[in-house]
């Protein structure tokens, strides 16, 4: 390359630098139609011709569903309904966009900017209003020759292919000094991704030594925090926070780290003060939600669910789950008028998917009986008896919130058999078993819940353990039964999968290719993201994954 | 200020710009017709229109910092790009009528330390400044000095009036008219930028015209 040389010429620095405007697709999502139309005259004046317009996110979803875009510059704020934020990660989460979809925001104020710079999911560049083409045009350029210069990562990346994707960064770092720190910052999060928390520690550290740039400090909070080492992790987000106190991921991260030290009252703190930036995230308002309601604080937690509504309406983060979470708070305020009045505006939406109608069913249940309404109690119990017959579940909050209305009413079998599932599922889960002790303290049955329980997880356990120990033995094919078994028994368990995802490949690896249990071993990785999205596991697992599938010549299926 | 309801006065401010803005693309959509009766009060017109954009932008920022020093979020930045950028911007302004030129010293890094979008409101400031008083040519540069990144301004006008290079000198912020708030702004974004003790700093000085000067730690 030439660009290597520190040397000035402009020419000589950068290789091939030719744009093909005419041949780039641009999206242009802006709410108000004048600057919609001045944007688009903009960008056709700088040779891109192939513009399309979007008024909202909704016609912007459905405009890159329709075909895949270059280019997209949008407007942070877009009136009713989903912001710019909201939008890009929707795009991004869905898949709908890719590594090499430039995203530019265009923001009026420089505090959003600042907030929207530092997201976790932040766009490629933004632009603060107003601002004129020529810095459109000049950013845009950067941005398509830094993309062209990253393409080996992308490609690898999206192929799952993450130990080549780094093996791409560490070129870059090696042979383009304009784009070290972005390269740093990939594989940065590469490596955290991979869980090799060591090497992005020293990788952080790294950039800190050219300058404390706060993202790199947060990555090395997030790679101490993977080690445990959360003391360390604490002190580095509380002092970036000092430098950076708009940079919203870090709270995220700070509310993790103290739960792992178990300073729950902290993390529900810290997200508060995440969402007093930014409190249009979903995600962080469910998770505030969560450790409110954990901690007793239920005006915190029901502010946080309502939020989730009203921000999210329209948004794929948004659950049926959700409605559950607000209902349940607002009965346990004992406010009962306002959780019928929550399942009354929204009994549409709920209505839509089997999902929702046990949502509606379990709230109903527990509203009825809180009134003491027998009859009406006793209409929604069978309504979410037949649904769960027919193979409907819900998250395990709302199933153990089924199992005590069961219980209250009479129910005993068929609560029993609820929390069985429940902790099937979550055998490894303090939080949900203990709550599920409490419902059965709560119903006098405290010698029941406890024989329960106990089978419950008993089962699960021995498959698991008995599995892993097998496995650890070289027993492959033992251990595959057993794992395939506690699979059966706990459908929904991410742990028990992760397990069964690994033993399959170590068998696969020793006996020799069978399609039907590299299938099973898809499946089960799949259920097991969508129990536990993010899992640290989950990553090197997909690589293990890929590797077999290369060695045996199989074209991998496409996951989404 | 002790207005009641300054937040107002923001929200004003920021309305205020945002329409400018939109007028401010209305007359770039304005085409050239050749004839200078048409097309150089439109131009006037455009430069005028751009220079309050940008001043109350400033005014924004500084309404926003108060009394306190500006936070600048500060991530790695190629010296080029923005060397670059400014120089399309300064052209788009000057749309001809001044030449604009760009250059990198050899020994200018690839990537830098800064807050890009502060440091390019500073330096807009002294291209608004120049194309005001230049006679024919404005230069950008980035240069090394004292193991600081300096982005320099620099054009053939009569140069600076004594009074501000004293006042310069002194560090006093009150001096001439016009050009004092966007000095002054230029100076705070300087100091937000500080490296291992070092401050950032503005110099201004004349030699065969104005040369701004923008030093970066």
């Amino acid at each position: 390359m030439p660009g290597d040389s520190s040397v000035s010429a402009p020419a000589a620095r950068t290789g091939n630098t030719f744009i093909d405007y005419s041949a780039l697709r641009a999206l242009v999502v802006e709410d108000y139609p004048g600057m919609r139309n001045a944007l688009r005259l903009s960008l056709t004046n700088f040779g891109i011709t192939r513009v399309q317009l979007a008024a909202n996110a909704a016609e912007a979803i459905y405009q890159v569903k329709q075909k895949p875009y270059d280019f997209i510059l949008c407007d942070f704020n877009l009136g009713e309904g989903r912001d710019g934020q909201q939008l890009l990660e929707e795009l991004r989460h869905s898949h709908l966009i890719s590594l090499e979809t430039v995203f530019i925001m265009v923001t009026a104020e420089s505090y959003y900017e600042k907030v929207v710079a530092t997201a976790e999911l932040a766009p490629d560049d933004y632009m603060i209003k107003p601002f004129s083409p020529e810095v459109l045009r000049s950013r845009l350029d950067s941005i398509l020759l830094r993309k062209r210069a990253f393409r080996d990562v992308y490609r690898h990346f999206q192929a799952q292919e993450l130990e080549a994707s780094i093996a791409a960064c560490d070129v870059l770092i090696k042979s383009q000094p304009k784009y070290l720190v972005d390269a740093l910052r990939f594989k940065g999060e590469l490596l955290v991704t991979l869980g090799r928390s060591e090497e992005a520690e020293a990788l952080y550290q790294q950039v800190i030594t050219l300058r404390a740039i706060p993202w790199a400090r947060l990555g090395l909070a997030r790679a101490l925090h993977l080690q445990q080492k959360d003391e360390a992790a604490e002190k580095e987000l509380r002092d970036v926070l000092e430098q950076a106190p708009e940079m919203v991921a870090a709270y995220d991260v700070l509310s993790d780290v103290c739960l792992a030290k178990k300073d729950a009252l902290a993390a529900q703190e810290a997200l508060q003060q995440g969402v007093a930036i930014s409190a249009r995230t979903v995600r962080r308002q469910q998770k505030l939600g969560d450790i409110a309601h954990a901690n007793g604080d239920l005006d915190t937690a029901r502010a946080a669910f309502s939020t989730v509504l009203e921000k999210g309406r329209h948004s794929v983060f948004v659950t049926p789950g959700d409605f559950g979470n607000l209902c349940r708070v607002q009965l346990e305020q004992g406010d009962v008028a306002a959780a019928a009045d929550t399942l009354k505006k929204n009994k549409s939406t709920l209505q839509d998917s089997p999902e929702g109608q046990l949502v509606m069913a379990v709230a109903q249940g527990m509203l009825h009986a809180k009134s003491g309404d027998a009859k009406e109690t006793e209409k929604a119990l069978a309504a979410a008896a037949a649904l769960r017959a027919s193979g409907v579940r819900g998250d395990a909050r709302l199933m153990l919130d089924l199992a005590g209305t069961c219980m209250a009413s009479g129910r005993h079998d068929e609560a029993d058999g609820i929390v069985a599932e429940v902790a099937r599922n979550a055998h490894d889960s303090e939080a949900l078993l203990s709550r599920a002790k409490q419902l059965y303290d709560e119903a006098g049955r405290a010698d029941a819940g406890a024989a329960v329980l106990a089978l419950a997880t008993a089962d699960v356990r021995k498959l698991n353990n008995e599995g892993v120990v097998l496995a650890q033995r070289g027993d492959f094919s033992t251990a595959v039964d057993k794992l395939l078994t506690a699979c059966a028994e706990a459908p929904h368990n991410p742990r028990i999968m992760m397990n069964a995802v690994w033993v399959i490949l170590k068998y696969l690896d020793k006996a020799g290719m069978d399609e039907k249990m590299l299938e099973a071993a898809r499946q089960h990785l799949n259920e097991a993201e969508r129990q536990a999205p993010g899992h640290a596991r989950i990553a090197g697992l997909r690589l293990q994954l890929k590797d077999v599938e290369s060695r045996f010549g199989i074209q991998p299926k496409n996951r989404s | 200020m002790t207005f009641d309801g300054t937040d107002l006065y923001a929200a004003l401010i920021h309305e205020l710009k945002n329409d400018l803005g939109l007028l401010s693309l209305t007359i770039d959509g304005i085409p050239l017709q050749g004839e200078a009766a048409h097309d150089a009060p439109v131009d006037a017109a455009r430069l005028l229109c751009q220079n309050v954009v940008d001043r109350l932008q400033q005014a924004l920022l500084v309404y926003k910092a108060g009394s306190q020093p500006i936070h600048p979020a500060i991530d790695a930045w190629s010296p080029h790009d923005a060397v670059h950028e400014i120089r399309d911007r300064a052209a788009a302004l000057s749309r001809g009528r001044i030449e604009i030129e760009a250059t990198l010293a050899p020994d200018v890094p690839e990537i830098w330390f800064f807050d890009r979008d502060l440091v390019e409101m500073a330096l807009i400031n002294a291209i608004h400044n120049s194309l005001a008083y230049a006679q024919s040519r404005l230069r950008i540069e980035a240069g090394m000095l004292e193991g600081c990144l300096a982005l320099t301004v620099r054009d053939d006008s009569p140069g600076y009036p004594d009074a501000i290079l004293a006042g310069a000198a002194a560090g006093s912020t009150g001096f001439a008219k016009g050009s004092g708030l966007g000095l002054q702004f230029s100076r705070m974004i300087a100091n937000s930028h500080d490296n291992q003790g070092r401050r950032g700093e503005v110099r201004l000085h004349n030699d065969h015209g104005a040369v701004f000067q923008l030093l970066l730690p």
